[in-house]
């Protein structure tokens, strides 16, 4: 099995160390932005398998970033786990619209986000294959 | 009355017949020398003649008399007729006169009687009048202090009444505007009130409610428009009366608010989710070796005392605001107080790559403040211009004594983004957040806001801001220096 590559979008850097930590010690591959227009060029440059962004952040918004990768042809089919303590404030609509694979709320557990994760690559994978 | 005229007209017949009889007998006592045959039948013809002229005469003196004293009775009736106030006319001893007397008599009570009620009418409608101006001078006073702008039109959508704050609004002086076509008053960029003001008209509305929105003086506003409509007696709509309430300021401060909540929410999990998932990691043995927990078990803190510094933020100025809290006053050196925070501060700074550069010169003057607070405004200055400064830059603190004044005068001056100019005066109210600066850290918009209540209305201190974009800012603040008196007393 390939490494699978992560990128993990937060514009505190406790939150992506710790994450970091997580996935790393479960084989993963981590790159890592403090602020959406960072890792646009990140997700551009490094191609991710999947993005863990935070929704609050300065220069460009975790909803501003997907979209954003949305728009272009090389990120457009990156799956998306937003990681927020601002959950209520995304509408399903816009989850929809957007692609986002998951929204998790802060404080979260990493083991849940490891899972969810692993999920979300998982049904991806059964879906290129099918 | 009709015997007076029969008595007249029998005088007169007699006057007249004894006048002819007396001229006939004188005819037919001139045709005695001729022998006529009737003159033998009368023996005395010029006694006959003589009573029938005196019997004339005796009438026309009656006639003469009854005719002057017609016209002197009637000229005396002009006479009283003619007075600004005729009185009741006497009765005269001519019928006639009388009888006119009596009827202008008659006529004049009952003209007096109408003059009494019209008179009473008249002061009826003085007072209603006086009492309608006195209504009209109310409402143009009640209207004319009204702080919102209120505008009156008429039936045909015409300006009727309007006070200062409605012609500041709407760019119109209400003397030149008055009957004039409200459309034709009011600019097309604030059609939509016209067009709510004709609708309420049409649908006969009372209490209507709009939000309307445009710009006043460039500045875009929000108005709660309120509009009735006026009725006549017959239920007609004569009139609309609408007030513009400026809801601006409460449109912002709820804006404010949900920004608040948002945010805070936002920091208050922040931290938090830092310290669940670094214990959870913790738990699940994934730290690999000593150094890694000591690092887990640090970030845990420093979270823990992130979090403890927003609750406390929350929570003071909540106390302030209410009054509760509980303040211990006592002389403090400045110095021992910022060189504290500072050595919190340092890993946050480090954290970003900040230089801090520490407080110089050091003072040693005293203080008479609260340990917790002041802790807290220092702190709270610190974290600011480490927040918004990029990495790289820097944070300077600098102490001073003003022995003039008698102050001690602390200034935190960061290399960071700065604030725009028109925003600068509004940094320390409650829930503001620099428009430009919100995308670059988070926050709550109560630290600036705690600063300025617990140095200005704990300490009767003043707190004081200076800003260039792009190049930084100095937040600081002015305590008075602590007295002889107070720091023996300790």
């Amino acid at each position: 099995m390939s490494e699978r590559k992560v990128l993990v979008v937060d514009d505190e850097i406790h939150i992506i160390h710790v994450v970091a930590i997580k996935l790393r010690n479960n084989g993963f591959v981590v790159v890592t932005a403090a602020n959406g227009a960072e890792a646009f060029e990140l997700a551009c440059s490094e191609k991710p398998d999947i993005i863990v962004t935070d929704f609050q952040m300065p220069v460009m918004t975790g909803l501003e970033l997907v979209e954003k990768i949305r728009h272009n042809e090389a990120t457009k089919d990156i799956p998306v786990i937003l990681l927020t303590a601002r959950s209520f404030a995304i509408e399903e609509k816009q989850k929809q619209d957007l692609q986002i694979s998951e929204c998790l709320s802060k404080p979260f557990s990493p083991k849940e986000l490891l899972r969810s994760i692993e999920d979300v690559l998982y049904q991806r994978a059964v879906m290129q294959e099918s | 009355m009709k015997s007076v005229r029969n008595l007249y007209v029998i005088v007169t017949a007699i006057v007249a017949g004894s006048l002819f009889l007396g001229g006939f007998a004188e005819w037919v006592k001139s045709g005695i020398g001729v022998g006529w045959r009737l003159s033998a039948y009368v023996r005395h013809w010029d006694l006959l003649v003589l009573v029938c002229y005196g019997t004339g005469a005796v009438g026309v003196i009656w006639l003469g008399w009854y005719w002057l004293s017609l016209a002197g009775g009637i000229a005396s009736i002009a006479r009283r007729l003619k007075q600004d106030e005729p009185a009741h006319i006497k009765s005269s001893s001519n019928a006639v006169v009388n009888e006119l007397s009596e009827a202008i008599n008659e006529r004049l009570g009952s003209c007096s009687d109408r003059k009494v009620t019209l008179e009473k009418q008249i002061r009826d409608l003085q007072i209603q009048i006086q009492l309608s101006q006195r209504q009209k001078g109310n409402a143009e006073a009640i209207i004319y202090s009204i702080r919102d702008a209120v505008v009156v039109i008429d039936e045909f959508d015409k300006l009727s009444m309007a006070n200062e704050t409605a012609g500041r609004l709407f760019d119109f002086d209400f003397k030149d505007s008055q009957h004039k076509p409200i459309g034709e008053l009011i600019d097309a960029d604030k059609g939509e009130f016209v067009e709510f003001l004709s609708r309420s008209r049409q649908s006969r509305g009372r209490g209507t409610r709009q939000e309307i929105g445009f710009s006043e003086n460039g500045r875009p506003k929000t108005f709660d428009c309120i509009v009735s409509c006026v009725y006549d007696q017959k239920e007609q709509v004569c009139g609309v009366v609408a007030v513009l309430h400026d809801i601006t300021r409460e449109k912002e401060i709820s804006q404010m608010k949900n920004d608040f909540v948002s945010h805070v929410s936002h920091e208050l999990k922040t931290p938090l989710a830092s310290i669940t998932a670094y214990a959870e990691m913790l738990s699940d043995g994934e730290a690999g070796d000593e150094e890694t927990r000591k690092e887990f078990c640090s970030v845990i803190q420093s979270q823990a005392t992130r979090l403890n510094r927003l609750i406390d933020d929350i929570l003071n100025t909540a106390r302030i605001e209410s009054g509760l809290i509980k303040i211990e006053k006592r002389p403090l050196s400045l110095t021992i107080l910022i060189e504290e925070q500072l050595q919190m501060i340092k890993s946050y700074a480090e954290e970003k790559s900040i230089e801090i550069v520490g407080q110089k010169p050091i003072v040693f003057d005293q203080v008479y403040v609260d340990r917790d607070m002041m802790s807290q405004v220092i702190v709270n200055l610190l974290s600011n211009a480490v927040k918004y400064t990029a990495s790289g830059g820097s944070v300077k603190v600098e102490t001073e004594v003003d022995e003039i004044s008698r102050v001690a005068r602390v200034s935190v001056t960061d290399t960071g983004v700065g604030i725009p100019e028109d925003e600068v005066e509004h940094v320390f109210d409650k829930y503001y957040r620099v428009s430009a600066n919100k995308g670059q850290a988070k926050g709550t918009g109560l630290g600036l806001n705690l600063v300025k209540q617990i140095v200005e209305e704990i300490h009767n201190g003043r707190v004081f801001v200076s800003s260039k974009p792009g190049e930084g800012s100095t937040f600081g603040f002015e305590l008075p220096l602590a007295t002889t008196k107070a720091v023996e007393a300790v």
